[in-house]
């Protein structure tokens, strides 16, 4: 079984660096050869690029929600992530659920069959800045904990 | 009295695009420009800087052809340099800059210009696009998809990133390639050949069924320009300029690139912050040619690999051997190149030397000009750099692949108006016709403006008097 592990985002956009730095440290811990450990900032059909052909997939981003839990950790599954959005303007602005479930139309067979999402509440992410928000920075010992969990590896 | 249309936002192009109609006044179409409204300002922010950065500063300009810019940066760094690349450096180079060809023109046709032939142009744009394709005619999507994942793949081996790679420098590359990985390319590519081949095949059956629109739309005379090889092959990475005229008649051969000055100059318009280069002899705007897949094909006499070869000699006859005039039929010659760049990536990946640790020269010697030349996807790429004796930018001309085709996509603008305008009535469809246009020069206006941002598209026609008549809007 082939996983990847992607962390999303841009190191240089505050708070949205979140999944980069993450899969930085979990790069150094996990030493698995059926298990891929990567960052990007590509999105939309790049991505997809990047998930086919792997059995699962934990995606690490990001997340502004509407009550501003800055540094809470959610555990998603693409089926509870924001309503997708079929019609859009731009290709540039295709998020994740879209993403994936175009993948699973055009590769059904090859798309990881299990994907679960960690996201990261964000306070800034349009800021050109390679700091994060205090409380979003302290949330990456847990995060790479319960992505070593959820991978059955132990620190 | 003259009415004046504008078409805004030009969707689905990279960058920002506005379209000016100005009618007579009879109500018919007196000239269509198609403004480019934004600057950026590469040009003026790369002076001062190292000419060893600028491989990795001007490939920003663009996120869909970075990979041109970095050659066309480290080649200007070569001549600054004095140097010779060695065999293994300049395949490397190659082989990405196929890479790119093959996602660019991957991207565009599959995601951005299939749409509009496969559902028509008039059909609803809710439908007409990337989306549209996806739920109606997955199979498609999903060569375009596969197709651009195994080239980016390639450009991500050798740069380490999909987007903004940095594999060359001054002097050759930065990291040899891997034997693992070279089978890996080679053990994916005959597939992506045979996905490169349907693509072809789906834009010859377009073009055979449609021959009429194809040959008409937006059709019309102008000089071609692109580098070929020694052989007169279509080339991509080095070579000498050619250019030819309206009826196929050879101007200007075998010119070194080095030399692009002899041949082009640019003209300055007060409306719009694209230039206008035009061949020189001929003067402005008698001197409008077009460069990418239409002008390549159009100045080459063949494909240095067999598949390719063969549609470029099936290509030729729409043009009785001679040019091929019409716009739609760039679609037709960007295919044609995916297939010769797939092609070209399976022999590079087959050469003993692409995977030799032989991938840099270095030289003390610092030149005070040096000039990079490439064929990016949508066209020929200059890049001239005058340096002091630290190597700092003293000053930096870029002239790109859009801004050779600025007049013809004004002139494509023009005779799709003139066409859907008569005496007064503006025919339906005209903002569809226009857009799809403008789309077959695939222009990367971010590129050429060196300016952020999307792209929309709205078309203001103009009285005589240059009042509003009505703005379009997609």
């Amino acid at each position: 079984m082939r996983t990847l592990v992607l962390g999303i985002g841009n190191p240089i956009l505050g708070d949205d660096g979140i999944g980069f730095h993450i899969v930085q440290e979990l790069a150094k811990e996990i030493k698995d050869e059926n298990i891929d450990v990567k960052d990007t900032s590509v999105n939309g059909l790049n991505l997809l690029g990047l998930i086919v052909g792997y059995d699962k997939l934990i995606v690490i981003d990001a997340i502004m929600t509407e009550d501003e839990k800055v540094g809470e950790i959610y555990r998603l599954k693409p089926r509870n992530s924001s309503e997708t959005a079929w019609s859009t303007i731009s290709l540039h602005h295709l998020n994740l659920a879209t993403t994936i479930e175009i993948g699973e139309r055009l590769f059904p067979k090859e798309m990881p069959g299990e994907v679960i999402i960690f996201a990261i509440g964000a306070q800034k992410v349009t800021e050109v800045t390679g700091e994060m928000t205090a409380r979003v920075k302290e949330a990456i010992p847990r995060v790479i904990n319960l992505v070593l969990e959820e991978l059955s590896l132990k620190r | 009295m003259t009415r004046k249309i504008t078409i805004e936002p030009v969707t689905r192009i990279e960058g920002h695009g506005k379209v000016t109609i100005h009618l007579d006044d009879k109500g018919n179409v007196d000239k269509a420009r198609f403004h480019i409204t934004q600057v950026r300002g590469f040009e003026k922010f790369c002076e001062g800087r190292l000419f060893w950065e600028m491989p990795v500063i001007t490939p920003r300009i663009c996120g869909i052809c970075p990979v041109s810019h970095h050659l066309a940066s480290a080649k200007a760094g070569d001549m600054i340099l004095g140097v010779q690349l060695t065999p293994t450096a300049e395949r490397l180079r190659r082989l990405i800059h196929m890479a790119q060809f093959v996602q660019s023109h991957a991207l565009h046709f599959f995601y951005l210009a299939s749409p509009d032939l496969l559902f028509g142009m008039d059909a609803d744009p809710a439908k007409r696009n990337i989306m549209g394709l996806i739920a109606e005619m997955p199979e498609i999507a999903k060569k375009g998809v596969k197709i651009r994942a195994f080239a980016q793949k390639i450009i991500e081996t050798l740069g380490d990133k999909r987007v903004h790679p940095n594999a060359a420098i001054p002097g050759g590359m930065n990291k040899a390639l891997a034997p693992d990985k070279r089978d890996e390319i080679l053990s994916q590519v005959d597939d992506i050949i045979a996905d490169c081949q349907f693509a072809v095949d789906l834009i010859k059956d377009y073009c055979a069924q449609h021959s009429e629109e194809a040959t008409s739309f937006a059709s019309f005379g102008t000089g071609y320009l692109g580098l070929v090889d020694i052989n007169g092959n279509v080339e991509y990475y080095d070579g000498k300029l050619r250019l030819k005229d309206s009826q196929g008649i050879t101007l200007e051969d075998n010119v070194a690139p080095e030399n692009y000055l002899s041949i082009v100059e640019e003209k300055v318009e007060d409306w719009s912050y694209l230039k206008f280069p035009y061949y020189k002899r001929l003067g402005y705007p008698a001197g409008i040619y077009r460069v990418g897949p239409l002008g390549r094909l159009n100045v080459a006499d063949g494909c240095d690999t067999p598949l390719a070869d063969e549609e470029f000699h099936n290509f030729k006859k729409l043009g009785n051997d001679g040019v091929v005039q019409a716009s739609l039929y760039f679609h037709y010659a960007r295919l044609i190149e995916m297939l010769n760049a797939a092609e070209k990536i399976k022999s590079l990946v087959q050469d003993e030397l692409i995977c030799s640790k032989e991938i840099w020269v270095n030289s003390s010697q610092i030149n005070d000009e040096g000039i990079g030349v490439i064929e990016a996807p949508r066209g020929t790429l200059f890049h001239h750099y005058w340096v002091d004796r630290s190597g700092k930018m003293r000053k930096v001309n870029l002239i790109v692949a859009t801004g050779h085709n600025n007049l013809a996509m004004n002139r494509a603008v023009y005779e799709v108006a003139r066409e859907f305008i008569k005496d007064g009535k503006v025919t339906e469809g005209i903002l569809n016709r226009v857009e799809v246009a403008i789309r077959c020069y695939d222009p990367c206006l971010s590129c050429s403006t060196h300016a952020l941002g999307q792209m929309p598209l709205e078309i203001t026609i103009c009285e005589s008097d240059g009042s509003i008549r009505q703005v379009l809007r997609s």
